[in-house]
């Protein structure tokens, strides 16, 4: 489904890497490497994020050559480590690498921090999959999660998380993910025992991904209603939660609430993560539908998207219109987009959908109908029209979406008169919810201001806090001496 | 073989013999008797301990859960049907590579999901419907389930009515008669919002009954707000959004607060 959407936050970074005078790959690696090291011995998380997004934006340059040479300098060589991680590289010789390993083993600092251990893990099992070695990948990453589980290091947990991800990433490549549900939530309750909040968010995302992969929605549910909730630590993390919930509630009916994941997961996804968001289009185009709601054309022609929602758009127009007949070609004529989409089950659902906007705009067009009438316009075929037309309208009148009475003596289907809403108080709760939704808004964007720890302090050294507090007082003398003159 | 999976054989082969009797207190001393024994399996779920009896241990014992299902649904016990459905299921799902699939399994799960359909719980039906493989939809057991959601969905009740001639299983009829009480009551309860009234002779007909009396009760019964007046029956209809008279205004005066609290914190 969403495999290729990796999202990347990598884009904004992509000028600080790239700006100096191209140094080898290698030597960003140590760079990023000593990122790790100061980020694990001064406890800061911050630097280690960025040592991941850094890498994100090598990871095409990496060759095999290159990572063994930096597996010399960063492990001791004939460590546990070292030898096990080195197995999972190609043999190549290469003079330019025999270089590099004479030189860095000579001269390399000998790092024992698990930091940089797990850091090669992590490069190595990325490396792997771009190359698309599979089995190998899998047995890394399974390596290194049997290795993870001894480390209880709050610096780690940043470089844990992206393994747990590339982990199950890798068995769902091999189409294997049942196999580690169990470990996963292992893991889970470990990030749980450890305060490990990213962990946890991640791991609950492998999760559900790994139910719904198996459409196992139930299950699914069960988890992330049980599952503690905070607030997000990444927004990647969060989109996914979102998609994985509106999902859920898709398939469970609750279709208000699904829009709203959906719709919140599709807005917060980086520009980048292009599938993903056409995946959350998709489904929220179907709730939307299914709410009876019409999506605006605009939402059909976002950027990049078009192609993709090709199917989905040659639907609701057929709903728009209501027109059974034209619902079910368009349903045969994608049922293989539809069936690898696995909304195929939701398009079926659809079905009554199209009826009840029919009915909707018969009810508009006219104030009195004879229900055979109606029958026909819906193209209800079957043995007795006029008594099934009868029971589908009365059940739409009930469930709200048209505003009629059935004459039955007669046969009719009439429609009331569409009373004045601004008379009641209707006019007026919409706008009290549009207006607490934008302050609410605005306070979550305040709240998600970030600013570097400590910076205004840093920037006034006590030797420029002199120099400020002379001009002031200088300052304060001149209007004084001003006033003084003012006086006489 | 082992001397405890022959007395699970003889048991079972009594219980079956029972079942074609209708003989059902004995089928359910038997079925407990069945499930005790059962328990000391470790090939059996949730453990699937992969002993060299397995395959008949598993497939004997799916074979009992199927037979229990279906006891249940002759007894016409919703609840003990839930129970041994759920005892049932991992067989379907986890031992795909075990034991071949049981004939058996397309009707079972069509049973479930209309069961689902008659306690008008809608939501899990479709989260069963989407644990089943796609060729599965097109079983006539299956289909039948899902075709009979559609109709009970759009509101074409006669659809569903009339699909009680079509049963693909005898064991449906029974589930179909329960259905027919889901239906009355989603009727009635269209009925009330989409007529202002109706002659009794009309009523008696869309609520299916046969008689004046059946109706005169039900109505007591179900729904004591309608009235029954020279012939004809009145709904009392939900009073709609009135027209709004007052103006709410301790309301007003929190929300407008509210809006100059937040825009304090603002400016």
């Amino acid at each position: 489904m969403t495999q290729e959407v990796e999202m990347k936050e990598a884009q904004a970074l992509s000028n600080t890497v790239s700006s100096a005078s191209v140094p080898s790959t290698l030597q960003h690696l140590k760079e990023i490497a000593s990122l790790i090291e100061t980020g694990a011995y001064a406890k800061e998380v911050r630097r280690i994020v960025r040592a991941v997004r850094l890498t994100i934006m090598l990871r095409r340059k990496l060759k095999a050559a290159t990572l063994s040479a930096f597996l010399n300098f960063a492990l001791a060589p004939g460590s546990e480590a070292h030898s096990k991680l080195s197995s999972y590289l190609p043999k190549e010789d290469d003079r330019d690498m025999d270089v590099d390993t004479a030189s860095s083993a000579a001269q390399g600092p000998k790092h024992s921090l698990p930091d940089i251990e797990i850091y090669c893990y992590l490069l190595v099992l990325i490396f792997l999959i771009d190359q698309k070695r599979y089995d190998e990948a899998k047995a890394c990453s399974s390596a290194s999660i049997a290795r993870l589980k001894n480390i209880n290091r709050r610096t780690v947990d940043i470089l844990a998380s992206r393994l747990y991800f590339y982990y199950s990433y890798s068995h769902e490549l091999t189409n294997s993910l049942a196999e580690i549900r169990g470990n996963l939530l292992a893991l889970h309750r470990m990030a749980t025992l450890r305060h490990d909040e990213l962990g946890q968010e991640t791991l609950l995302n492998l999760l559900l991904r790994n139910y719904l992969h198996y459409n196992l929605y139930d299950q699914a549910e069960k988890l992330r209603s049980k599952a503690p909730r905070f607030e997000a630590h990444s927004n990647q993390q969060f989109c996914r939660y979102l998609f994985y919930l509106g999902k859920i509630r898709t398939i469970q009916l609750e279709y208000t609430d699904a829009k709203e994941s959906l719709l919140q997961a599709a807005r917060k996804a980086p520009v980048a993560a292009r599938g993903f968001r056409i995946q959350c289009n998709k489904w929220a185009i179907i709730v939307r539908l299914l709410l009876g709601e019409i999506p605006e054309r605009t939402v059909f022609m976002q950027k990049g998207m078009k192609k993709a929602l090709t199917p989905y758009f040659e639907l609701t127009n057929a709903v728009r219109i209501g027109d059974l007949e034209l619902f079910r070609t368009v349903a045969e004529k994608f049922s293989s987009t539809f069936s690898s989409d696995r909304t195929n089950n939701l398009i079926v659902r659809l079905r009554h959908n199209v009826i009840r906007t029919g009915l909707r705009n018969i009810s508009i067009s006219y104030s009195r109908i004879s229900l055979s009438d109606v029958a026909k316009k819906l193209r209800l075929d079957s043995d007795n029209p006029i008594a099934d037309a009868e029971s589908i309208v009365a059940k739409a009148i009930r469930d709200g979406a048209i505003d009629a009475t059935i004459d039955h003596a007669n046969g009719w289907m009439i429609s009331k008169e569409t009373g004045d809403i601004y008379s009641t108080n209707e006019p007026q709760i919409a706008f009290h919810s549009r207006i607490a939704f934008c302050l609410n808004m605005h306070n979550e964007a305040i709240k998600a201001l970030r600013f570097p720890p400590n910076s205004h302090k840093e920037k006034e050294s006590a030797e420029k806090r002199r120099e400020r507090q002379q001009q002031e007082q200088e300052l304060a003398k001149h209007i004084a001496e001003e006033e003084d003159d003012d006086d006489f | 073989m082992d001397p405890q999976l022959v007395e699970v054989t003889q048991i079972f082969a009594r219980l079956k013999a029972a079942l074609l009797r209708n003989d059902f207190g004995t089928c359910n001393n038997l079925l407990s008797q069945l499930k005790v024994l059962l328990t000391k399996y470790p090939s059996l779920p949730p453990t699937f301990q992969q002993t060299p009896t397995a395959v008949e241990e598993l497939q004997i014992a799916r074979d009992i859960y199927e037979h229990a299902v279906l006891l249940s649904v002759k007894t016409e016990d919703q609840d003990a049907f839930e129970r041994d459905f759920f005892q049932l299921k991992p067989f379907y799902t986890d031992t795909c590579g075990l034991i071949p699939p049981s004939p058996q399994e397309c009707p079972i799960l069509g049973l479930n999901l209309l069961r689902l359909l008659v306690q008008n719980r809608i939501a899990e039906f479709h989260t069963e419907l989407e644990l089943l493989p796609p060729n599965a939809l097109e079983n006539p057991c299956i289909k039948h389930a899902v075709e009979l959601e559609q109709s009970f969905m759009e509101g074409a009740y006669n659809r569903v009515l009339s699909a009680r001639k079509t049963v693909p299983h005898d064991t449906y009829v029974h589930f179909m008669d329960l259905l027919a009480k889901t239906v009355r009551d989603e009727i009635a309860g269209c009925s009330e919002k989409a007529y202002d009234s109706l002659s009794v002779a009309d009523a008696k007909k869309i609520l299916m009954f046969s008689s004046d009396q059946e109706l005169s009760t039900y109505i007591e019964e179900d729904h004591p707000e309608w009235e029954i007046k020279n012939g004809f029956v009145f709904f009392q209809k939900a009073k709609e959004s009135q027209p709004c008279k007052e103006i709410p205004s301790l309301q007003l005066i929190n929300q407008t607060l509210s809006y100059a609290r937040e825009l304090e914190r603002i400016v």
